[in-house]
C-alpha cells in the first residue's frame, strides 16, 4: 500500500464519500477496464485461440489418419493371415502327396527287387545245377576212362596176356554196365 | 480496532491524476489480471504440439472446457461461434478474481464495479443485438414480451415482469452478483486476516489467533472456489442469455421433438 494516505481526509473533504461509492464504477477504472478487456479479448481470438483451435483440428486429424491407417494395417493382416494360412494347406497337402509317392515308389521299388532277387536266385541255382551237372559228367566220363584203364590193366594182370583192342573194348563196356546198374544210376549212362 | 471499507476499496490516482485516465491501484492491477491472461494463453499455444504438454495441454483444456462445457452445452452446436468471446470473458473474470488470494497483491478487482460493468454492458449489448439480427427486431421483442403458450390475461402481469427482467435487471444481476461475491469474499478474508494480526500480539489471545489463522487458509481454498464459480457463472448466463436470443420461444414451438417440455407446458396453458 504506497499511495499517499495524507491524501484521504483531504478528499474526504472534496467529496464525501458515501456508501453507495463502494458501488459505482470510477470512470478511469471503468474506462481502462474496457480497454483491458479489448486488449485480453483481441490478443485471445487474434493470436492464441487460432493457435489453440489449429492444434487441436491438427491433433483430431492426425488421430483419425492414426486410426484408418491401423484399420486398414489390420486388414492386411488379416489378409496375410489368410494367405498364409492357405498357403500352409496347400504345403501339407503337396507334403502328404510327396510322402505317399515316396511311400508308393519305395513299395514299386522293393517289389522290384524281390522280383529281381528271385530271378537271380533262381538263375544262380540253375546255372549251379548246370555247372555240377557238367561236372558230374565230366567226372563220370574222366572215371569211366579211369576204370577202363585200370580195368584194362588189371585185367593184363589178371589174364597175363594183352588182349586185342576189340576184344578189350567190348569187355570194358560189359563191365561198366555191370557197374553202372550197380550203382543205380543206370538210366544216365549209355 | 477499526475497518474502514472506504480504505479497503477506494484507491486515490497514482498516475495522470484528474483526468478521467486516471491511474489508481485497481487500474495497475487490472493490467496485472489482463497481462497474466494473456500471457497464459501466448505461451500455452505457442508450440502447437501434435502431443500437447504442461501449459500447452492446460491452456488446451481450458479452452475446451469453454467451449465444450459452456459455450456448446448451453448455446448449443452452434455455440461454438461465441467460444471466443465467452472464452476472454471467463479466463479475463477468472485473473482479475484470482488477484483476490494472490500473496501481495490480495485484491480481486472485480470487487470494484468496472470490470464487472464492463462485462454485463457487452453482454447485453450482444444478446440483445443477437436476438435482433438472428430473429428479427419485431419478433425477438414480441417474444420476449409476449411468449407464447400463455393465455392472454396472464400478459397483464407477465409483459411487465419480462420487460424488467429481460432488458433492466439482466445486465444488474449479472454486474451485481460478481461485484458483491468478489466484495464479501476480499471483506471476509480481510477481517480473518487482521484478527489473525491482532490475537497474536498478545499471550492470552495467542489461541485465538491460531484459530483466526487456521480460519483465513481455509478460507482462502473457499474463496479459490468462489472465484472460479463466479467466472463460471457469468460466463454460463452470457451463454444462456445469446441462446435464449438465438432460439427464442416462438422456434421452440416448432421443435417439438427436441424439447417435449415445451410442448407439455403448452397444452398446459391451454388447459388453463
Amino acid at each position: 500500500m504506497t499511495f499517499n494516505f495524507a491524501n484521504i481526509p483531504l478528499a474526504q473533504e472534496e467529496h464525501a464519500r458515501e456508501g453507495i461509492d463502494l458501488i459505482l464504477p470510477e470512470t478511469s477504472e471503468l474506462i481502462w477496464g474496457a480497454i483491458c478487456f479489448v486488449i485480453v479479448f483481441v490478443v485471445l481470438n487474434r493470436v492464441a485461440l487460432p493457435q489453440i483451435k489449429a492444434a487441436i483440428e491438427k491433433r483430431e486429424q492426425s488421430i483419425q489418419s492414426d486410426k484408418e491407417n491401423a484399420e486398414k494395417a489390420r486388414g492386411e493382416a488379416e489378409k496375410m493371415r489368410e494367405e498364409h494360412k492357405e498357403q500352409l494347406a496347400e504345403t501339407r497337402s503337396e507334403a502328404n502327396r510327396i510322402i505317399e509317392d515316396a511311400r508308393q515308389q519305395a513299395e514299386q521299388v522293393r517289389k522290384d527287387i524281390i522280383a529281381k532277387s528271385e530271378k537271380d536266385a533262381e538263375a544262380i541255382v540253375k546255372r549251379a545245377q548246370e555247372q555240377i551237372e557238367a561236372e558230374r559228367n565230366r567226372t563220370v566220363q574222366e572215371l569211366q576212362g579211369t576204370i577202363a584203364e585200370i580195368s584194362i590193366d588189371l585185367a593184363e594182370k589178371v589174364v597175363g596176356r594183352s588182349i586185342d583192342a576189340g576184344a578189350q573194348r567190348e569187355m570194358v563196356d560189359a563191365y561198366i554196365k555191370e557197374v553202372a546198374a550197380m550203382s543205380g544210376n543206370g538210366d544216365r549212362t549209355r | 480496532m477499526e475497518l474502514d471499507p472506504f480504505e479497503l476499496f477506494l484507491w486515490e490516482p497514482i498516475f495522470l491524476a484528474g483526468t478521467p485516465l486516471a491511474i489508481n491501484r485497481v487500474v495497475l492491477l487490472m493490467f496485472v489480471a489482463s497481462a497474466a491472461c494473456i500471457l497464459f494463453f501466448l505461451v500455452g499455444s505457442r508450440r502447437g504440439a501434435l502431443v500437447p504438454k504442461g501449459m500447452q495441454n492446460l491452456v488446451e483444456s481450458a479452452y475446451l472446457f469453454v467451449r465444450n462445457n459452456i459455450a456448446i452445452d448451453v448455446i448449443g452446436p452452434e455455440g461454438v461461434k461465441y467460444a471466443g468471446y465467452l472464452t476472454a470473458v471467463f479466463y479475463f473474470i477468472f485473473f482479475a478474481n484470482l488477484l483476490e488470494i494472490v500473496p501481495g497483491i490480495n485484491f480481486p478487482v472485480t470487487s470494484r464495479m468496472a470490470i464487472p460493468a464492463v462485462l454485463a454492458l457487452l453482454t447485453y449489448v450482444m444478446f440483445i443485438s443477437v436476438g435482433i439480427v438472428k430473429q428479427g427486431p419485431i419478433k425477438y421483442i414480441k417474444g420476449v414480451l409476449f411468449p407464447p403458450g400463455v393465455p392472454w390475461p396472464v400478459y397483464i402481469l407477465l409483459t411487465p415482469i419480462e420487460l424488467f427482467s429481460t432488458f433492466v435487471f439482466r445486465p444488474l444481476t449479472l454486474a451485481i452478483r460478481l461485484l458483491a461475491n468478489m466484495m464479501a469474499g476480499h471483506v471476509l478474508l480481510t477481517i480473518f486476516f487482521l484478527f489473525t494480526a491482532d490475537f497474536v500480539r498478545f499471550d492470552i489471545t495467542l489461541p485465538l489467533g491460531i484459530l483466526t489463522a487456521i480460519v483465513s487458509s481455509v478460507l482462502i481454498l473457499f474463496e479459490m472456489i468462489v472465484i472460479t464459480i463466479q467466472a463460471y457463472i457469468f460466463t454460463t448466463l452470457t451463454a444462456f442469455y445469446i441462446s435464449e436470443s438465438l432460439h427464442g420461444h416462438g422456434e421452440e414451438e416448432h421443435d417439438e421433438e427436441a424439447h417435449p417440455e415445451t410442448r407439455e407446458y403448452e397444452t398446459e396453458g391451454v388447459a388453463a
